[in-house]
């Protein structure tokens, strides 16, 4: 009789071990489904940063400043409250880096270093310059004609904006302007 | 009273329609005469391809730029009748296209800081080779133009003057003008670009 009983309440704790075993799985399996699902909008989430415009966009002021923003299949460039320029990224035919230095300060800070007496302008001018990338970047519009759009970010930022236009479908640039400049820089050429 | 008012009314509407007259045929004239003028001119479509950086390694910006601004300032002639850009699937409908070749002859890089500190140094030269072709492979116009920035100004700025440089040349080259671009000319634009040197 005891015998019985000791099987009885062992199978019952079998029982209770399975099926918490099988709610334990049913539970990881909601979990991952959950985590899959919260990380799936994520990817392809917009991308955005800050850029000054030099030109070639569409609709877009040349040398003006705005947020360049990847969103969707589309490259966007929205000046501050002015309607946004587009680009979708499957007509982006080419992305390239580049670096730049560049005086800081404006026309304003031009006007003040030329009328600095003694030279002064000049010293600061050897101080108030700041290094930027460039990003260009080649597209075609829908008649197949090449187009080409030029952007300036903060230094270390273009490449950021190059590898999240690539892994949305945008053909990337055989040559950056950077290997370039090595064997240009400073040094005149000459096609005899 | 009243006859005399209404013939005097006649008289001076009279004169004022017999001086008008010959102001208005002379301008029509004169209208007609520009229009047939530009019509000439404006008889060619031009497609400008991008620029070829030959053995030089010109840096993307700066091809882009330049190819950029020659769309703008080709634009702003008014010197065609229409100006695509390369890979453009209307431009094969067009009849009468020329192309606008662009190769980077020669490149020095200079530097915005330089300038701004010595003002003698670290100009940034850009000169190119540029070719008018029909769709044959006839070349019509094969010249050098130089884009310089000397004094102020970022280095993009000298493909903007070489772009201005490239459309005032055209501009003034007289075998656009012609109905049949026979004329081959060639040679350098140097003194042209001076005034694009800032």
């Amino acid at each position: 009789m005891s015998r019985l009983f000791v099987f009885q309440n062992h199978r019952k704790s079998l029982f209770g071990r399975q099926v918490a075993c099988s709610l334990w799985l049913l539970l990881l399996c909601f979990s991952i489904e959950a985590w899959a699902q919260s990380a799936a909008p994520s990817a392809r989430a917009s991308f955005s940063i800050r850029a000054t415009h030099l030109l070639g966009f569409p609709n877009t002021k040349n040398n003006c400043n705005g947020d360049l923003t990847i969103k969707d299949d589309a490259l966007r460039f929205e000046q501050d409250s002015k309607p946004e320029a587009e680009v979708k990224i499957a007509s982006v035919q080419g992305v390239f880096l580049g670096s730049e230095s560049k005086q800081v300060g404006g026309k304003l800070a031009k006007v003040g270093k030329a009328a600095a007496p003694y030279g002064g302008g000049r010293a600061v001018s050897l101080f108030a310059h700041k290094k930027y990338d460039s990003l260009t970047v080649e597209y075609a519009d829908d008649d197949g004609g090449v187009h080409g759009a030029i952007f300036q970010l903060s230094k270390g930022k273009a490449e950021n904006v190059r590898r999240e236009l690539v892994a949305r479908g945008a053909s990337p640039g055989l040559r950056d302007d950077d290997s370039m400049e090595a064997s240009t820089a400073e040094v005149s050429h000459e096609n005899k | 009273m009243k006859t005399s008012n209404a013939k005097l009314c006649i008289c001076l509407a009279a004169i004022m329609v017999v001086a008008d007259a010959p102001g208005r045929l002379s301008s029509e004239t004169a209208s007609e005469s520009m229009a047939a003028v530009s019509g000439s001119a404006r008889r060619w479509s031009l497609q400008v391809d991008r620029v070829e950086p030959g053995e030089i390694g010109l840096a993307h910006s700066f091809q882009v730029a330049t190819y950029e601004n020659l769309l703008t300032e080709l634009n702003k002639t008014h010197q065609f009748m229409r100006v695509f850009r390369e890979g453009d699937r209307k431009a094969g409908e067009v009849s009468n296209l020329l192309i606008l070749k662009t190769t980077v002859v020669k490149y020095a890089q200079g530097s915005e800081t330089r300038r701004a500190v010595t003002t003698f140094s670290g100009a940034t030269k850009l000169s190119v080779r540029s070719q008018l072709v029909t769709r044959e492979g006839k070349v019509v116009l094969d010249r050098t133009v130089n884009g310089n920035v000397r004094f102020f100004g970022s280095n993009l700025r000298a493909t903007h003057n070489l772009a201005r440089n490239i459309a005032k040349m055209i501009k003034e080259s007289p075998c656009i003008g012609s109905e049949q671009p026979s004329a081959t000319v060639t040679g350098q634009l140097t003194a042209g670009s001076l005034r694009g040197e800032l």
